[in-house]
């Protein structure tokens, strides 16, 4: 075969190679060759055009922790455990990072009960009381159109009431996670007023996540938890960790 | 007899006096003075004689007629009664000139009366002209001084004082929340509703910390009665100099009206005639006028002085007040790298919230991050208290280390720097010292594959795409609970419809009935056949079915021994029974059914179906 030819080949194979690699693949690819930045904004096209996925908001969280921008890595991370919540690169990453900036979690409830609560995430608690809610309708329905064995359906519904509760009394300790945000910049003032020139009451900590209120303006009403302080912070320095609130 | 004598004087009483008021109809008006300078008034009393509505002043230009009240007087003479009505106006004008005021007219009992016209003079005083629509001062009455001009003024409505708490101070200190005390004075007999907080007019102050509950006091001031609502806070400013403390709060005061004319009062021939009444009386006499206001301070400046540069400590971040450390934990063992928490808790008064955690010394050994903390107040004003924090310190360099926690403060009272520190701690430090990193001066160099140390790597797999809202927080979690919820009761539904269809006495009472309409149509058709034998066969059958229905019995085992030992012998049932027992042993019947018989068991069957109303 002529060796030109065989060059030709060897370049479409190559090229085309190149052409078909998938948009995380080259996010990823930036990664590897150092450029954080770009990566980071290559990870962000792809939310932007698929949607949330756990393992993109993880390899971006990566890229900002390689960057040392721990509020934004610490916020993709947050969202990343927000859709999988046992991920042990995710835990272990996000560790790292809140370590960094020696951010540390307040657990509101009782340690062992808050390994309980938080093994699945607020979603999937979700999913199992509508499933358990959908399961009594059904075993009521099912009980009403033939006649199932007195012990199974009352040991069934029992269950399912048992389950539903639990699942529900989850969702009810953790539902201020629905205001949760991350603080993104280094020395964000949380401010007296929603005015820039309003006096500092202090800042909040890079990552630290916080409580988040009304918006105002530009500025946008944060609580941080286990403290007394609270006030304006301007919004650019925060983004909420799930989308409930916008 | 007596009764009747009653009532007749009575409605004789009442025409007297409905004829004796409607009798008397007059008007008459007066002014107390022919002449009166541009700006000021005279009072036009009008008095009318019997029930009449309120007279028209005709209108004259530029004359300014205000109204200033009206008074009703009813008299009863001789068994005559009368009833007056004195309206009071203030007239008179900005424009010199002579105005004749037009008759005016009112309608007494249906009879039209009206006044004389009066004749006003009003001269030229070269005075300031009130504005148009002012009442003009009446006549007879002292010009007002100064002070009696702002009694007139907003401020008869009330006033605002704010005075340091401290009164040996005229100064506060640049970022010193100082404590103030806030007074509303209002008129003792005043109503006031406050529509705001109090809020700083001037941008030079910070308010911080107004109490919630004002206390409520009656306090003399200048002579005059007030009552005082007092709140407690504190002020802060951020630059140096001479600023007005200019505080407003916006309320709704009702005053008495003391331009008011009053009225003499009437003497009724009581206790209360003593002329030490008259101003109690007179006092609540005077009608009331409500106004929104804004309360305002006077523009009473304060010095606010700049922190001294001289002495400032280096860790000094601009806590104002008097402090001191209450509680100092720093742990014993530490590794270089590893963060530990720190506590400390400041107590005294000040300016918390821009208080700083306590530095760890020596401060190059130690790198700190910010931490929570926590301020619980111990007035009403938050002005003192205590402060807990609590933030996390990487110890740099290893080995046995002195520290201890430093905090510097400014002391107004002191006018002085002041650093407190907690009792030296000796530590034990393990590890490596941490190397900085700032001081690595060499250029930034982009390394490939660069990689933090313990960062797990990249996933190379898509996960599937989730979302950001859980379902709790959808409209479908809603639609699933719904669903599940109607279903359930769907199921209810038909499960009771189960029931209902398989119930074994509804069965049994169904059954019992078709079995009892059987043995009528068998009895019915024995009658027809003249069978005797099996009329009384299906007859008695079927009222063993109606008995063992309600006996819940078989059938077959009413007997008519246990009929006549359950029911009365004389009943229709147990009469039947023995009829057809009788024919069953003896055999005389004729072959034809006797109407005695089917009487009998009409009774019978009737006696199971009570009658219904």
């Amino acid at each position: 075969m002529n060796p030109s030819i065989l060059l030709v080949l060897l370049w479409l194979c190559l090229g085309a190679h190149s052409a078909f690699a998938t948009p995380l693949e080259e996010a990823n690819q930036l990664f590897k060759s150092a450029d954080f930045a770009g990566a980071a904004a290559a990870y962000e096209t792809i939310l932007d055009q698929d949607g949330p996925r756990a393992s993109v908001y993880f390899n971006l969280g990566n890229s900002y922790q390689s960057l040392e921008k721990y509020g934004p890595a610490i916020l993709a991370y947050e969202r990343a455990l927000f859709l999988s919540p046992r991920d042990p690169d995710l835990l272990a990453n996000l560790a790292l990072a809140r370590k960094a900036v020696a951010v540390v979690e307040d657990t509101a409830i009782h340690p062992c009960l808050d390994a309980v609560v938080r093994y699945l995430s607020r979603n999937e608690w979700s999913w199992i009381v509508a499933g358990a809610a959908m399961f009594l309708g059904g075993l009521g329905l099912a009980c009403g159109i033939v006649k199932l064995p007195r012990k199974f359906a009352i040991s069934a519904a029992a269950l399912a009431a048992l389950v539903l509760m639990f699942s529900a009394g989850v969702l009810y300790l953790r539902k201020g996670e629905s205001s949760h945000g991350v603080v993104l910049s280094k020395n964000a003032a949380v401010r007296l007023s929603p005015f820039e020139k309003a006096e500092s009451l202090g800042t909040a900590g890079q990552g630290r996540v916080v409580r988040m209120g009304a918006k105002r303006g530009n500025f946008q009403y944060v609580e941080v938890p286990g403290s007394s302080l609270q006030g304006w912070l301007d919004a650019k320095d925060i983004a909420a960790i799930s989308q409930e609130i916008q | 007899m007596v009764t009747l004598m009653h009532h007749f004087t009575k409605c004789f009483a009442a025409v007297v006096v409905l004829t004796s008021v409607c009798a008397a109809a007059e008007i008459q008006s007066r002014l107390d003075r022919e002449s009166v300078p541009a700006g000021n008034g005279a009072i036009l009393t009008i008095r009318i004689e019997g029930r009449a509505d309120q007279p028209v002043i005709p209108p004259v230009p530029n004359l300014i007629v205000n109204s200033r009240g009206q008074s009703t007087q009813m008299q009863m003479v001789n068994g005559m009664t009368s009833v007056s009505t004195t309206y009071t106006y203030a007239v008179g004008s900005n424009m010199p000139g002579d105005y004749i005021i037009p008759a005016i007219e009112a309608t007494v009992g249906g009879q039209k009366v009206a006044t004389q016209p009066l004749k006003l003079k009003v001269l030229d005083s070269g005075a300031a002209q009130p504005p148009a629509g002012i009442a003009p001062t009446p006549p007879g009455m002292p010009q007002p001084s100064v002070e009696e001009e702002q009694d007139t003024g907003e401020k008869r409505f009330g006033f605002l004082t704010v005075e340091l708490a401290d009164s040996e101070r005229s100064h506060v200190y640049v970022g010193e929340i100082a404590p103030v005390r806030i007074r509303a004075w209002l008129p003792a007999d005043s109503r006031a509703n406050l529509r705001s907080g109090i809020q700083p007019e001037a941008k030079a102050f910070t308010l911080h910390n107004v109490s919630g509950q004002p206390q409520q006091t009656q306090e003399m001031r200048d002579g005059k009665r007030y009552l005082v609502v007092t709140w407690f806070g504190g002020i802060s400013a951020t630059k140096a100099g001479k600023f007005p403390a200019s505080l407003s709060v916006n309320a709704t005061v009702a005053v008495r009206d003391s331009a008011a004319p009053q009225q003499p009062r009437r003497k009724m021939g009581g206790p209360f005639d003593d002329p030490f009444f008259d101003s109690v009386f007179d006092q609540m006499n005077i009608p009331m006028i409500q106004k929104d206001v804004t309360l305002k301070s006077d523009d009473q400046e304060i010095e606010v002085r700049p922190l001294p540069t001289e002495g400032r400590p280096a860790g000094f971040t601009g806590a104002v007040g008097e402090f001191k450390l209450d509680r100092a934990e720093i742990s014993n063992d530490w590794k270089t790298g590893e963060p530990q928490q720190i506590t400390a808790q400041l107590s005294g008064s000040g300016n918390f919230a821009l208080m700083n955690a306590p530095a760890l010394t020596p401060a190059d050994a130690w790198k700190t991050y910010p931490g929570k903390d926590q301020f619980s107040a111990s007035d009403q004003a938050s002005f003192s208290g205590s402060k807990l924090f609590q933030f996390s310190a990487v110890p740099r360099k290893s080995g046995s280390q002195d520290v201890s926690l430093a905090f510097s403060y400014f002391d107004p009272a002191k006018e002085a720097y002041e650093t407190i520190n907690s009792p030296v701690k000796k530590i034990q430090v393990t590890g490596q010292d941490l190397v900085e990193v700032e001081a690595a001066a060499a250029p930034v160099v982009k390394e490939p594959e660069k990689k933090l140390a313990g960062l797990v790597g990249q996933h190379m797999e898509l996960s599937r795409t989730g979302s950001l809202v859980p379902l709790v927080a959808r409209p479908e979690f809603v639609r699933m609970l719904v669903l599940s919820g109607a279903l359930a009761l769907l199921g209810s539904v038909l499960a009771g419809l189960r029931t209902y269809r398989s119930n074994p006495q509804r069965l049994a009472s169904v059954a019992l009935e078709k079995a009892t309409r059987n043995a009528l149509d068998a009895a019915g058709k024995s009658a027809a056949a003249g069978d005797v034998a099996g009329y009384f066969a299906a007859a008695r059958l079927a009222l063993q079915q109606q008995l063992g229905g309600l006996w819940n019995q078989p059938a077959q085992a009413i007997t008519l021994a246990e009929v006549q030992a359950r029911i009365a012998e004389d009943s229709p049932v147990a009469c039947f029974f023995r009829e057809a027992d009788l024919y069953e042993y003896s055999r005389q019947g004729t072959g034809e059914i006797l109407p005695r018989w089917r009487t009998l068991f009409d009774e019978a069957m009737a006696s199971f179906n009570p009658p219904t109303r």
